[in-house]
């Protein structure tokens, strides 16, 4: 139990800083061309154990939200996208839940779950993500063209960047 | 206090994230300056569009009383007409004296009551004997005529419709000038008979229909309808003419009390001739 707390706490910080002082000068350098930015901080969203409480996830979601947000001076944009995300979490498990059920001491990760699983379940979150972001970074819905465009580069990266990471690591809660 | 906790365990996760939300977007609108700026826009956008919306509703509570000074000015103007004045033009030798006296004036009323569905039908106006209606008086529309005056309350009166059995008025048909009957059939609240017109008149389809000023009910020249089907019933020597109707009765809504100055003139004529 305290084995996974900190490991949380640990993974909360990691994701926090390489967002906050590597991928956000990533994106900044390709500014202007196409606006491509790459998101992993989600991830800790995605990988917090199944037997989390929501208000947990709600109030973690809120804090590193809060963290980006303040890397990226934009107060309030990735906090109010990470806190949709996290309350989206649990219909999004309940809905790819296994024939077999999930087993509630493990996380929903590549070594438990399975890549292709999982290679969904990152896609619909970070889809949900992204959207929830593009939209409220736009604030209206007169530029949707432009929210679905840069989402779907954004997307694209990130996934990308994911995939990676779980590669390289592969954490197995 | 039960209830409360109740709730919160039944939907405190939903709460929570409403919080959040909430907060982390109002976050977004205070310190981003662009959302900031599209949201104060909307808020502008809305405010506006109800505004509007309340300006019209009050214009439309304020349309009775632009209604009331309307039917004014209609009276007044009604009377200005040509056919609303007595001609005292004399000829003597070849000196024409010429000079115009009132003869009609009229009266704005809202109707009450009305029917149109019965073979003999009535309607009710807002205006009685103590603003000088009194029975016998034609009523009149802005595109046709209505009916007459039959009883008269201090507030109130009672009109014959002209959609009536025993409606009978004098009216004209073309420019020839020939006149017939009008009468109703208690049938189709959009069609009249004009019956008694010449089979010599020269009458066809689209023809105007106007009263004939033989009456004191009616100014001469207001337009009745257009006459819409003509024909000729065997072994007789007059027209059967359907004549289309101008005016709705059914859609009635503001009408006027046709005055002629010059009634009692009549009367006392009519008795003189009975003496």
């Amino acid at each position: 139990m305290n084995n996974a707390v900190l490991t949380n706490i640990s993974r909360f910080l990691l994701l926090l800083f390489i967002q906050g002082l590597i991928l956000k000068r990533l994106s900044l350098g390709w500014e202007g061309i196409v606006y491509v930015n790459v998101m992993i901080y989600p991830l800790f969203i995605l990988l917090m154990p199944l037997r989390t409480p929501r208000p947990v996830i709600l109030l973690s979601a809120f804090a590193l939200g809060i963290g980006v947000d303040l890397f990226y001076g934009t107060l309030g944009l990735h906090t109010s996208a990470t806190v949709l995300t996290a309350y989206a979490r649990s219909y999004v498990l309940a809905f790819m839940e296994p024939r077999e059920g999930y087993n509630v001491n493990y996380s929903p990760t590549k070594a438990r779950m399975g890549a292709p699983w999982f290679l969904r379940y990152a896609s619909i979150m970070m889809g949900i993500h992204l959207i929830a972001y593009f939209s409220i970074d736009a604030f209206s819905p007169q530029f949707f063209f432009s929210i679905v465009i840069k989402a779907l580069y954004t997307f694209l990266f990130s996934l990308f960047f994911i995939i990676i990471i779980m590669q390289l690591f592969n954490p197995t809660d | 206090m039960r209830g409360l906790i109740q709730l919160f365990a039944a939907y405190g996760n939903f709460l929570l994230f409403l919080l959040l939300e909430g907060i982390a977007l109002l976050l977004v609108v205070q310190f981003n300056q662009k959302q900031h700026d599209i949201l104060n826009h909307s808020l502008l956008l809305l405010t506006t569009s109800m505004e509007h919306r309340v300006d019209r509703i009050s214009e439309y509570i304020d349309m009775k009383e632009e209604l009331v000074k309307l039917q004014g000015e209609n009276q007044r103007l009604k009377a200005q007409l040509e056919s609303a004045k007595f001609s005292n033009a004399v000829t003597r030798d070849t000196a024409v004296s010429d000079s115009l006296e009132q003869l009609y004036t009229y009266i704005a009323a809202d109707v009450v009551s009305n029917s149109v569905l019965n073979t003999s039908n009535y309607l009710r106006l807002d205006r009685g004997s103590m603003h000088g209606v009194e029975p016998h008086m034609g009523v009149i529309s802005q595109d046709g005529i209505v009916g007459v005056v039959r009883a008269v309350t201090d507030h109130y009166c009672n009109v014959m419709s002209i959609l009536h059995r025993q409606t009978r008025i004098k009216a004209a048909i073309g420019s020839e000038g020939y006149f017939g009957t009008l009468s109703w059939d208690g049938k189709d609240p959009d069609f009249m008979q004009l019956s008694a017109v010449p089979k010599h008149a020269n009458v066809s389809p689209g023809d105007t229909v106007f009263t004939s000023g033989y009456s004191q009910l009616f100014p001469p020249g207001l337009i009745i309808g257009t006459v819409d089907e003509v024909t000729v019933p065997k072994g007789q020597n007059f027209f059967d003419i359907t004549v289309d109707l101008r005016n709705d009765i059914r859609k009635l809504q503001s009408v006027y009390i046709v005055i002629d100055e010059m009634r009692d003139e009549h009367q006392q004529l009519d008795e003189a001739i009975d003496e």
